[in-house]
């Protein structure tokens, strides 16, 4: 294995949206989804692309497993382009989305894996031996013939990787794979996910738990509004924040116009506010916090102030510093 | 392009589903069996071919309707499932995972339309004797085929949108009508001809009623003639779905309409 490889390569990706569906002509107000997107993926990585709702993950993982065609741009997997040949690539890759639906619930988890093995005309020599293998990879050796109605949600997605994999892909990606899992069942999936990749798989995954992207990957991109604010292995955007502090203030409630005001004041580059039980907590990244603690004391000058304190900056601050930038 | 291996496997997950989802059992089975008793009783004091005629027109009726919407329904079924885009990424057409689904539904009307006969003639005591009973059957099976076709014209649909249903609840009633399955198209008006010889299950609904009576043959063609012009229509129709798929799977995926339900 060459690690060296590019396999997935993205130049000025660009996809636009029409905003209404119509049988014929396309019509109405278009919505930029992704807006010239590059970036390079090698043989055997994890890499991730974390984002918030609507950043554009979704779209871009899309364009590049063949299910959209993107407005402009070129995308190369396996050195195949996802818009002239995509037949030829839909063997080599698969995609596995998140959350509950993508399944025949009235069929078996086997009966699945059957479908989907001869749906990617999986050699029939191989196709009995390797539903046997990835059941068992993903645990759901005892479950094979219990219909996948009578599944609970983590055995869903479990059963969804073993979907993912019955053409033993190249490249795999995951769209959200632990959407709603409780967290026992993400960090089994978050550890299968590591398994395959310690296996050559070459893996692309989205996802907006920051946690997720700092354990899961060698790099990442960060999206926001369709752009990459930035790429990086998960130590070197941490490095990005290395000079800056968090404030982090807890009061009983902080208004939408005093969290304006704290983003405003000078040396501020990012913030969340984030509503816990029966108070809130304003998480912001500054250049100096001494300076401004004073300050943001008095902005919410009547609010019952639980508590301010200083802490060191995250990946999540990272993100939330690239994520807000212009 | 079909490939033979995902249409076997769409056929097979097709009799799967059949067998384990009881909703089935309404538009394959009752249904058939309704349009029968309903058409019998309406004509249970005529005799002869006229009540033959309602046989095959009550019982053909529930036949298509269910081969028709199990085929238009089965990117639907899809959409909903949350399915369509993990065929869609696979290195099979969605068209190979239709034809599947049609045939086996095809085959599943050919069970019908033994169960109507037996109804007829147990149920009702009435004399089902066909003139040509393996003229029967063959047109019947080219029938229920050319109308899962014509259900894969309507389900293509489904691609791009979920309300594919409203333009197949519009277009299911007026094939029954301009196809003559339960009466002769003598009583249409002229003008409504062109859009009958156009539909593949006018040339069945022909083929059926020549192997049923003695010396019946309206469009003048005779049993052969209605069963080529049939197969040339059905095969017409298959290019036309192919062409309406590939069209609107592109459509599908410039717009990012796949999953929306």
């Amino acid at each position: 294995m060459n690690a060296n490889e590019i396999v997935i390569s993205v130049k000025d990706l660009v996809k636009v949206y029409p905003s209404a569906a119509r049988l014929f002509g396309d019509g109405g107000k278009e919505k930029l989804a992704v807006d010239h997107v590059s970036f390079d993926i090698h043989r055997g990585e994890i890499f991730g692309l974390l984002g918030p709702n609507g950043a554009g993950k979704t779209t871009t993982i899309k364009m590049l497993s063949t299910l959209l065609i993107p407005t402009s741009g070129v995308a190369n997997v396996l050195g195949i382009d996802v818009t002239k040949d995509s037949l030829k690539l839909r063997s080599r890759i698969n995609l596995v989305s998140g959350g509950e639906r993508g399944l025949y619930f009235r069929l078996t988890g086997r009966q699945n894996l059957d479908f989907f093995s001869d749906m990617y005309q999986v050699p029939r020599e191989l196709k009995r031996k390797r539903s046997l293998e990835l059941l068992d990879l993903v645990g759901l050796t005892d479950a094979a013939d219990v219909r996948v109605e009578n599944y609970s949600r983590g055995m869903k997605q479990r059963l969804h990787l073993a979907r993912g994999l019955v053409n033993d892909p190249e490249v795999l990606f995951l769209d959200e794979p632990t959407l709603g899992l409780d967290p026992e069942i993400a960090r089994e999936t978050r550890a299968l996910i590591h398994k395959l990749s310690e296996g050559g798989m070459t893996i692309m995954l989205t996802t907006h738990y920051m946690f997720e992207a700092d354990q899961l990957c060698d790099r990442l991109a960060i999206i926001s509004n369709g752009r990459i604010k930035g790429i990086g292995s998960p130590y070197s955007m941490k490095e990005a924040v290395r000079n800056d502090t968090v404030i982090e203030v807890e009061a009983i409630e902080i208004s939408e116009m005093q969290k304006e005001q704290m983003k405003a004041l000078p040396g501020v580059s990012a913030i969340s506010l984030e509503v816990l039980e029966g108070r809130m907590m304003a998480r912001m990244v500054v250049e100096d916090a001494s300076s401004l603690i004073p300050t943001v004391a008095s902005l919410l000058e009547g609010r019952k102030i639980i508590s301010i304190r200083v802490d060191q900056p995250t990946l999540e601050d990272a993100y939330l510093k690239m994520v807000s930038s212009k | 392009m079909i490939e033979l291996r995902a249409v076997k496997a769409a056929l097979k997950q097709q009799s799967i589903h059949f067998f384990v989802d009881p909703q089935w059992v309404i538009p394959s089975i009752i249904a058939p069996f309704i349009f029968t008793t309903v058409t019998l009783y309406l004509f249970s004091h005529t005799g002869g071919d006229l009540l033959l005629y309602a046989v095959l027109g009550g019982g053909v009726l529930g036949m298509w309707g269910n081969t028709i919407q199990s085929s238009s329904w089965s990117i639907g079924y899809d959409r909903m499932n949350g399915t369509l885009e993990a065929i869609m990424v696979t290195p099979s057409s969605l068209s190979s995972v239709v034809l599947g689904r049609c045939i086996w539904n095809s085959f599943i009307g050919l069970l019908n339309a033994l169960a109507v006969f037996l109804v007829a003639q147990l149920a009702f005591g009435i004399d089902v004797t066909l003139r040509d009973p393996a003229g029967f059957v063959i047109a019947l099976f080219l029938t229920l085929i050319s109308l899962s076709v014509l259900g894969m014209v309507f389900g293509a649909f489904y691609v791009v949108t979920r309300a594919s249903s409203a333009l197949f609840q519009m277009l299911e009633f007026p094939v029954y009508v301009l196809s003559g399955a339960v009466y002769s198209l003598a009583i249409l008006p002229e003008w409504t001809r062109p859009f009958s010889y156009v539909i593949p299950a006018t040339w069945g609904a022909e083929a059926l009623k020549i192997a049923c009576f003695t010396g019946y043959d309206s469009l003048g063609l005779g049993y052969w003639g209605a069963l080529t012009v049939l197969l040339i229509s059905t095969i017409a129709f298959l290019l036309l779905s192919l062409q309406l798929f590939s069209y609107l799977e592109h459509k599908a995926k410039v717009s990012g309409t796949l999953v929306r339900y």
